[in-house]
């Protein structure tokens, strides 16, 4: 079919899916994204709660209270911690993984399809094991540091209390975060480094490149797009990252490990108050927006 | 309170306990058997369907008792085709959230631990009826059901078990070493502080789980503490007895603990007491269980004593309480009230196939000797805990902004507090603050 009518004027077909195509689009990230949000905001202005068909219009009451929470201003700081510390250690482990798996070696497939396990595990299991893991009396990373005699022995000083020291504990939620979605960040990037033409990278080598530098100067550049796409998706990931924290630690000891997503679960559902828990939820956006604002502005100046 | 061990029985030994527990199960049974024989349902409800939601009980043999023959036998009696969903205990309040706001779902709704009775209650059906006539025919509840169930007058649910966490202490490490049985909290403490040095210490979480919740408002309480007044209106937490509780607290856990109880969960204690490192801990009967399953010499030298008294005298045991309610978009009120009146009824069954987990409300069926605990020598003393039992918010009731509170953890972050070295002034300052917001936020709404 062409864009023209046996008459010579557009098409009404054609004209129709043009149309209609943005206008699907836009229903579709209306209904999905923009009904769902706009709920959270008329949740966040009322007085909603779990078990009250009928919610009332409190204005920004909900913000206010959650301002003069301690422990919303302690769970704030607990989310930034999180998102920037995870995020670090993503971008190295998934890099140095990505690099790693384009090497060409014997079992390639299968480490490729075992890396992606953290990933692909149900999160209850995988927490639950490493709860195990940090378990104060069987912690199996503390049994084998003692024997390597680079910890004390049970019961004493030297053992740590994985989950039961303030910055321990929130180490080890950010450890098992970064453990279980690098492999998203490295096959992500492994996407986008198989994408780069070897000629392009083979007349890098011939003008004197050095590793870094065709890094820098030639693959990052062209895998850019995907790049700020990975850090979009892997920012909201670990934002509103709930379950590990909720598993291990519920926001403990003393709401040292306690994020935004927690505490807004326990608010929201848990003592029944949505409209407050909606309120908490929200702060999340206001973190979420300068990541979306700066991969859009990026990806828009490269089009031109 | 939980176990992360499955209690598990193995049917090729014979022992005292199992003796007890067959034996047991045959009276229930054939009192079950009179009670389905006895009682027959309208005939309207025959031919429909019904559906509950509840918790996966630390017993796993309960819930296959109760899915399968205590569910089945009622179900064929009153051809009602009984459908029994189970989920982690910790999920009972998102999904109820759920079912509400989509005004369907289960019929019949079960609350552990987390009563929301105050929460829900328009949308509960109202079965005054049914709970007055089981309170009447069972010689009564426990003063403290009533305040779980009941909003303004009426009744929105039934109370059907709670669960008690007692002393679970070593006999023979206590003995051998002069000490008197842990009878008042201080007592315990002399324990833990002449046993931790030997290898042998206690511990109570001092972190965000239900058990810390549970435990230390008991040792709150037993000091003379409170939480909130008889009306639920004013909080108590600023108190004398408080600064006591948490001062003792902080001794406890200088002389008698490790840090480990920063990091523990629910069955921490349990692992604790069943590796035979803790001298005493406070925890529901499923940490003897676990330990009589997993380590039967530790378990040989364990006794169960009575909630430890306060500096006044004052014992308080703070439970976990369980609740059934009824959906008032329940399409089948009328089978989901048989069943909840049937399942009242046969609450020494149930203590049978919990092993003595599942604690009635009811007067008549706390009446000595109880099934399981009654004819079990170190059990006996749990007999005497009907008459001290608490719920949160004591003495007030289990309020909403006690549930924030709960959820919020703030009692064990006190306690948490003081422990990590915090000057009590300022923790009993902050305490304060954090309820007082709760409260003002839910008066306000």
């Amino acid at each position: 079919m062409t864009g023209s009518s046996l008459h010579g004027g557009p098409d009404p077909m054609a004209r129709a899916a043009v149309v209609s195509v943005p206008a699907r689009a836009a229903l579709y990230v209306l209904l999905l994204v923009g009904a769902p949000f706009l709920f959270s905001l008329y949740l966040a202005v009322s007085d909603a709660n779990v078990g009250e068909p009928i919610a009332h219009f409190v204005g920004l009451e909900n913000f206010k209270a959650a301002l003069e929470m301690d422990v919303f201003w302690i769970s704030l700081r607990n989310s930034v911690v999180f998102l920037v510390v995870a995020a670090v250690l993503k971008s190295l482990l998934g890099t140095s993984l990505a690099f790693l798996l384009l090497q060409d070696f014997k079992g390639k497939k299968l480490i490729r399809g075992l890396v992606v396990i953290p990933f692909t595990l149900p999160i209850a299991i995988s927490v639950l094991s490493w709860k195990w893991m940090y378990d104060s009396q069987f912690s199996v990373i503390n049994w084998v540091l003692s024997r390597m005699g680079l910890i004390g022995q049970f019961g004493t000083e030297g053992w740590p209390i994985w989950l039961g020291d303030p910055k321990l504990a929130l180490v080890a939620c950010i450890l098992v975060n970064v453990w279980r979605t690098f492999p998203f960040s490295a096959i992500v990037l492994l996407a986008g480094f198989t994408s780069v033409p070897v000629e392009v990278i083979d007349a890098a080598k011939v003008d004197g490149c050095s590793f870094f530098q065709r890094f820098r100067h030639v693959v990052v550049p062209m895998i850019f797009p995907i790049l700020m796409i990975g850090f979009l998706f892997d920012t909201v990931f670990t934002l509103s990252d709930l379950s590990v924290v909720y598993l291990l630690t519920q926001g403990g000891p003393a709401n040292a490990t306690k994020i935004l997503p927690v505490l807004a679960y326990q608010i929201g559902i848990q003592a029944g108050s949505l409209g407050r828990g909606a309120a908490i939820a929200l702060f999340l956006v206001p973190l979420l927006i300068p990541a979306l604002i700066l991969v859009l502005r990026n990806l828009k100046r490269r089009e031109y | 309170m939980s176990d992360g061990h499955p209690v598990e029985t193995d049917p090729t030994t014979v022992s005292r306990r199992g003796f007890l527990r067959a034996t047991g199960a045959g009276v229930a049974g054939g009192t079950l058997a009179a009670m389905l024989d006895a009682r027959q349902a309208p005939a309207q409800i025959r031919g429909t369907t019904l559906r509950i939601l509840q918790w996966s009980h630390f017993i796993p043999a309960y819930d296959n008792w109760f899915d399968t023959v205590f569910v089945k036998e009622w179900g064929d009696k009153n051809g009602v085709k009984v459908r029994v969903d189970h989920i982690p205990h910790l999920e009972l309040p998102a999904r109820m959230a759920a079912e509400f706001a989509a005004g369907a779902g289960h019929d019949i709704m079960m609350n552990g631990s987390s009563i929301l009775t105050r929460l829900y209650y328009k949308s509960l059906a109202d079965i005054s009826d049914i709970y007055d006539a089981a309170g009447k025919k069972h010689g009564g509840w426990i003063p403290t059901a009533g305040p779980l169930v009941q909003v303004e007058g009426r009744t929105y649910g039934m109370p059907m078990f709670y669960i008690l966490l007692p002393m679970l202490w070593r006999k023979d490490l206590f003995e051998a070493n002069n000490l008197k049985a842990p009878d008042t909290w201080e007592l315990a403490r002399v324990a833990a502080r002449t046993l931790k040095p030997k290898g042998h210490p206690t511990g109570i979480q001092f972190s965000q789980c239900a058990d810390a919740n549970l435990n230390w408002r008991s040792l709150l309480f037993s000091f003379g503490g409170a939480e909130s007044d008889v009306s639920g209106e004013n909080i108590l937490i600023d108190s004398k007895e408080t600064r006591e509780a948490l001062r003792f607290a902080k001794a406890l856990f200088d002389e008698g603990m490790t840090p480990e109880v920063f990091s523990w969960d629910d069955a921490s204690d349990n692992r604790y007491l069943a590796s035979g490192v803790a001298c005493w801990i406070h925890d529901a009967i499923s940490a003897y269980r676990t330990t009589e399953d997993t380590n039967p010499d530790v378990f040989k030298n364990t006794h169960i004593a009575m909630e430890p008294a306060g500096p006044g005298g004052k014992r308080v045991s703070t439970s976990a309480a369980n609740v059934y309610m009824i959906w008032k978009f329940s399409k089948n009120q009328q089978a989901a009230k048989e069943f909840l009146t049937h399942f009242v009824d046969a609450g020494p069954d149930g203590m049978v196939q919990s092993r003595g987990y599942n604690m009635p409300y009811l007067l008549g069926q706390a009446k000595k000797p109880m099934p399981i605990i009654g004819a079990d020598p170190k059990m006996q003393i749990l007999q005497d805990f009907p008459k001290i039992v608490a719920f949160y918010g004591y003495p007030g009731p289990f309020t909403t902004p006690i549930q924030e509170v709960v959820n919020l953890f703030v009692l064990p972050d006190m306690f948490t507090r003081v422990a990590r070295g915090q000057a009590i002034e300022d923790v009993v300052k902050w305490g304060m603050g954090e309820y007082r917001r709760i409260f003002a936020k839910h008066k306000r709404a």
